[in-house]
């Protein structure tokens, strides 16, 4: 790869001949790099870093199920990891990645708010945050969970987590420094498809794939583990972003705090290239995805074992299912990205951008809603009454109730407006030959790869839960129903996600005229 | 001090030696031998795997048949399998045509050792695409519609029945080596991951699906179907648990350089290779194919990228990207990591006793039931392909001196195979009204906690998917192309109507299909 900084050149000083000769020169120059693909004019890039400790005050409630669950334990910190980049002069971008179930629009608006206080130059319109889709992480979602006194509350929780991304956005701000950027890819098994599909056509989420009727996995994995890395002025590795089509939700049932597989992965790379070193973990589309294995469960525990407890399973007197929300298997899917981690940045070290073109473009759009139909409805107010009218259950399954509550919120909406539409906000941010592409969904991963496919990139990073959040299924997912496919799970259904990949990749497409 | 350590020495070689005493005084222990054969011929042959006749130009790197020799056991009782994995497309076994490699072999192997059984044998195909064509005995012009003289122009060449008579003669040969060399030692197993197969099958909006094609299209929905990343290990040692080779079960054909003119073992060369500089010039690797008819090791999406690294990664010497080496040797690192990334803790559980069962059985599959429209259609192909190889034919006629540029014979062979490909149909449509099940052959074989089950195939993933999630045991190798091949789709690439799903391309459908997953897993049941 060709390198060029733009030097601004004084023609008024040059002789005629000269001027001739130079012409002739840049000229040559100029239709050497048209020739040759991929070759990126820039201004300097800028780099600054940081990571917070996000890690809420106990006991709190953890957000992600449709239960109430109250962790009193904090096993591991959850961290806000922020990466400041500037096109010298031209455009800068704040990437967040967050150890949180999804980011509320509210929390965004906080951040954005407390950030430009301090910093009234900064677009904050440009500060991408995501979620890492953790399910052990702090409840940031209002009036979903009954979350009784003397626990965190979530406005409370909101305040905290904002007040320290927003700080350490200034700091990393004002630490920026000059430095370079590569970017690469690798594969790891991370991604399992979580949907299995039986003979008469329906789909069930962890459905048992070991029975007879079992027919298919419904779609697509993408095991590519994409990298962006960069370096400082002085050479040192200071950052990195790590794309994984898999959500961080191996130990999601535990009533404790944990950031999920992605602590030992920073943990794992922070150990081989130093404690400066702040790792932005980003969730490809992965609405189907799970990291849990669906079959060859008991040849990935016995590997785990046989690696961990030097001896296999005593599988003669096991009964059941294998259960991977457990410390080894977080361990095990860590060492796999840190493994294609540590492969690419060997691999594409040699290969660093000091000037890449940096664009980043922000769209706000709308997407047409997923429909209720009345048989949905009926369904949906039944379900909410039966949880509604048993005080018990109206506790613990508080997050259900809202979930049916919306579908009798959107079907009233509908006697009104028949086609109501989904605000996203979009973002779409070149840097070099790469581009990294948002979404706020829980995204089936088909849509991802259209993205990848029609995308001008040399690689796409699709990040998900930008956002609020919540699936976005495909047609084949829908007509075969079950959780996350299901017009509760879903605001957005398979038209809107058509559209979303169509803006996207146009976005897309203006970064690269 | 000396007399001290000679002491020690010789107590030290009591110890040891009991333990190999102790580890191979057992009537069930192991005992595995190993070989390897070339079975590159030295005069250009046909090669399989196109539409089109390709003469071979020479070698790219060597074809060949490794051979792993096993028994548990002693005596006439004992337990006998011979694995042999072939640099080869398919293996002909009488399905679809007359030849037979896999019986040429089977009765040179029991004419010398008597004491195994032919359904002790097991062949199978990496399905490389640019090795020798063992699918037919018959003249070439009755392949390919023109002569080996014609394609040769005169030039000596070997013709496919000569083939599979030397390569049945070196492979037989291997065995006799392996099956010689064979001494007690234990195996593992190993569950690892590496990307590889990649499906090639696009669904495209309107509901129709293609093989291969662009995916930077606004008319590219989705990757039809599953893919399947994980590999299947199976380390053997010897009684000083050095390793002597290894299985590799991955679901991918190795068809890299799948137009090349050159004879090659495609992506399975440059992984014997990786492994050998790691872990010793001496091991062997035996290479096996899961259920993958429906994948490729072609990037579907992401193909620039994988060429910078590939370039990155200093392979790109001889040009990145589709059919390059630098795709093969990236292949080969992933498949070679992982097998090296295993290696210890391997190497620390090694079983010397495992559970040894082999069974064979012939099941009758229900033939792909086609329609009188489908016989249609693929006559009226078949009709305009006959036009094309005959105005083809006539053009050689009446200008003998092409033959004398190098590869002239494309498309005229094209012609000819599509005419035959189209003729097919009618024949399997008849057929299927007075024979409608087809006995494929199929193998069960359990060593320890794994089992490997074969298909002659090519097998779509999700019947492999739907054999392992189902499988009793631990690890579950499915190996295709235990035979002569031909695709068997499932139900949603049948609707998609992709290549690899049409009449032409099949001999049994999604019915078949379901027989052979439900037989496979009543004998693999069996066993547990």
């Amino acid at each position: 790869m060709i390198m060029e900084k733009y030097i601004p050149i004084n023609y008024q000083v040059l002789s005629v001949k000269n001027k001739l000769l130079f012409t002739i020169f840049f000229y040559v120059v100029i239709t050497a790099f048209q020739l040759k693909p991929n070759v990126t004019f820039g201004q300097n890039l800028y780099i600054g870093a940081a990571t917070v400790d996000i890690t809420p005050k106990l006991p709190v409630a953890v957000d992600g199920q449709m239960t109430v669950r109250i962790a009193e334990v904090a096993e591991t910190p959850l961290t806000a990891n922020v990466i400041v980049l500037e096109s010298r002069g031209e455009n800068t971008t704040v990437i967040v990645s967050c150890d949180m179930v999804t980011v509320p629009i509210a929390l965004k608006e906080m951040i954005q708010k407390e950030v430009k206080k301090s910093l009234p130059v900064l677009d904050t319109k440009k500060i991408i945050i995501n979620a890492t889709h953790t399910h052990t992480g702090g409840v940031v979602r209002d009036n979903r969970y009954n979350i009784p006194e003397g626990v965190t509350q979530v406005k409370d929780y909101l305040e905290f987590v904002s007040d320290r991304v927003a700080k350490t956005i200034v700091t990393a701000y004002n630490q920026r420094e000059q430095g370079s950027v590569s970017w690469g890819i690798s594969h790891a098994k991370v991604a399992y498809n979580r949907r299995a599909v039986y003979e008469d056509g329906t789909a069930k989420m962890y459905g048992n794939t070991a029975q007879s009727n079992f027919i298919k996995v419904e779609g697509y994995e993408d095991q590519a583990i994409q990298s962006l890395f960069f370096w400082n002025n002085k050479g040192e590795f200071v950052a990195t972003c790590i794309n994984v089509p898999s959500p961080a939700q191996i130990v999601e049932n535990r009533s404790t705090v944990n950031a999920d597989y992605w602590h030992p992965v920073r943990e794992g790379l922070k150990e081989k290239y130093g404690r400066q070193l702040v790792v932005a973990g980003w969730i490809g589309a992965a609405g189907d995805q799970t990291p849990r294995p669906r079959y060859d469960e008991f040849a990935e525990w016995r590997m785990i074992a046989l690696r961990n407890e030097k001896k296999s399973p005593d599988f003669a007197t096991h009964t059941g299912g294998v259960n991977f929300r457990n410390e080894y298997h977080l361990k095990e899917i860590a060492a796999r990205i840190i493994r294609a981690v540590d492969e690419t940045y060997e691999t594409v070290k040699i290969d660093k951008h000091e000037t890449p073109i940096m664009k980043h473009e922000v769209n706000n759009i709308e997407l047409p809603m997923r429909v209720v139909t009345e048989k949905e409805y009926n369904h949906a107010l039944k379900m909410r009454n039966e949880d509604l009218n048993d005080p018990e259950r109206a506790q613990v399954f508080s997050r259900r109730i809202v979930w049916y509550n919306k579908v009798l919120d959107r079907y009233a909406v509908q006697q009104s407006n028949p086609q109501p539409m989904y605000p996203v906000e979009l973002h779409a941010l070149r840097i070099g030959d790469v581009v990294i592409c948002t979404n706020p969904f829980e995204l089936f991963t088909e849509y991802g790869i259209q993205m990848k496919a029609r995308s001008k990139a040399l690689q796409t990073f699709v990040v998900q839960l930008v956002g609020p959040g919540n699936y976005l299924a495909t047609k084949e997912a829908v007509a075969g129903g079950h959780y996350s496919a299901i017009v509760e799970s879903n605001e957005v259904g398979p038209e809107g996600g058509q559209i979303l990949v169509n803006w996207t990749v146009s976005m897309i497409d203006k970064l690269w005229p | 001090m000396i007399c001290l350590k000679q002491c020690f020495s010789l107590l030290f070689l009591s110890i040891f030696s009991f333990q190999n005493y102790a580890q191979s005084d057992n009537d069930e222990n192991l005992k595995v031998g190993w070989s390897t054969v070339d079975i590159t011929p030295d005069k250009p042959v046909l090669v399989a795997g196109q539409f089109h006749a390709r003469l071979s130009e020479g070698v790219m790197d060597p074809v060949t048949a490794t051979i792993l020799a096993l028994e548990s056991g002693e005596g006439t009782n004992s337990e006998k399998t011979i694995w042999i994995s072939c640099d080869l497309v398919g293996i002909s076994d009488g399905m679809r045509a007359t030849a037979n490699l896999r019986d040429e072999i089977r009765n040179r192997v029991i004419k010398t050792i008597p004491t195994i059984r032919p359904e002790q044998i097991i062949v199978n195909a990496t399905h490389t695409h640019a090795a020798p064509y063992v699918a037919s005995t018959a003249p070439v012009e009755d392949i390919y519609g023109v002569s080996l003289e014609q394609m040769a122009n005169g030039k000596p060449a070997m013709s496919p029945a000569t083939y599979i008579s030397f390569a049945a003669d070196k492979i037989a040969e291997g065995v006799f080596d392996a099956w010689g060399k064979r001494k007690p030692g234990g195996m593992s197993l190993g569950l690892g991951h590496a990307v590889v197969g990649l499906n090639r099958l696009q669904a495209l909006k309107h509901g129709k699906s293609r093989m291969y094609g662009n995916t930077n299209s606004s008319e590219f929905s989705h990757i039809e179907g599953h893919e399947d990343h994980s590999l299947n290990l199976m380390y053997f040692w010897d009684l000083n648990k050095q390793l002597t080779g290894v299985i590799i079960n991955v679901a991918a054909p190795s068809q890299v350089s799948e137009h090349s003119y050159k004879l090659s073992a495609d992506f399975w060369h440059d992984t014997k290779v990786a492994l050998r500089k790691s872990l010793g010039d001496s091991i062997y690797v035996l290479a096996q194919a899961s259920a993958a008819g429906d994948q490729s090791p072609h990037v579907m999406v992401g193909s620039k990228a994988e060429e910078r690294m590939q370039q990155l990664l200093g392979f790109g010497e001889e040009g990145t990207g589709r059919g390059s080496l630098a795709q093969r040797k990236q292949i080969a690192k992933r498949l070679a990591d992982e097998v090296i990334d295993l290696f210890p803790v391997m190497k620390a559980n090694i079983e010397w006793q495992p559970e040894f069962k082999h069974e064979k059985k012939l099941v009758p599959l229900s033939r792909r039931l086609l329609s009188p429209e489908d016989v249609a259609e693929a006559t009226e192909e078949a009709k305009s392909w006959q036009a094309e190889y005959d105005r083809l034919k006539a053009e050689v006629r009446d200008n003998p001196v092409m033959i004398e540029t190098p590869r002239w014979y494309k498309d005229i062979t094209i012609s000819y195979s599509k005419l035959r490909r189209g003729l097919v149909v009618a024949e399997r449509y008849e057929l299927e009204k007075v024979q409608p099940k087809m006995p494929i052959e199929v193998h069960v074989l359990r060593i320890g906690d794994a089992v490997f089950a074969t298909n002659p195939f090519e097998l779509y993933l999700d019947y492999g998917m739907q054999m392992k999630a189902q499988s009793p045991a631990i690890q579950t190798f499915i190996v295709q192309l235990t035979g002569s091949g031909s695709y068997l789709p499932t139900k949603r690439s049948i609707n998609g109507g992709a290549y690899g799903a049409v009449p032409a391309s099949t001999l049994i459908g999604p019915k078949g299909g379901d027989e052979l997953v439900a037989e496979t897993l009543n004998i693999i049941n069996t066993m547990w």
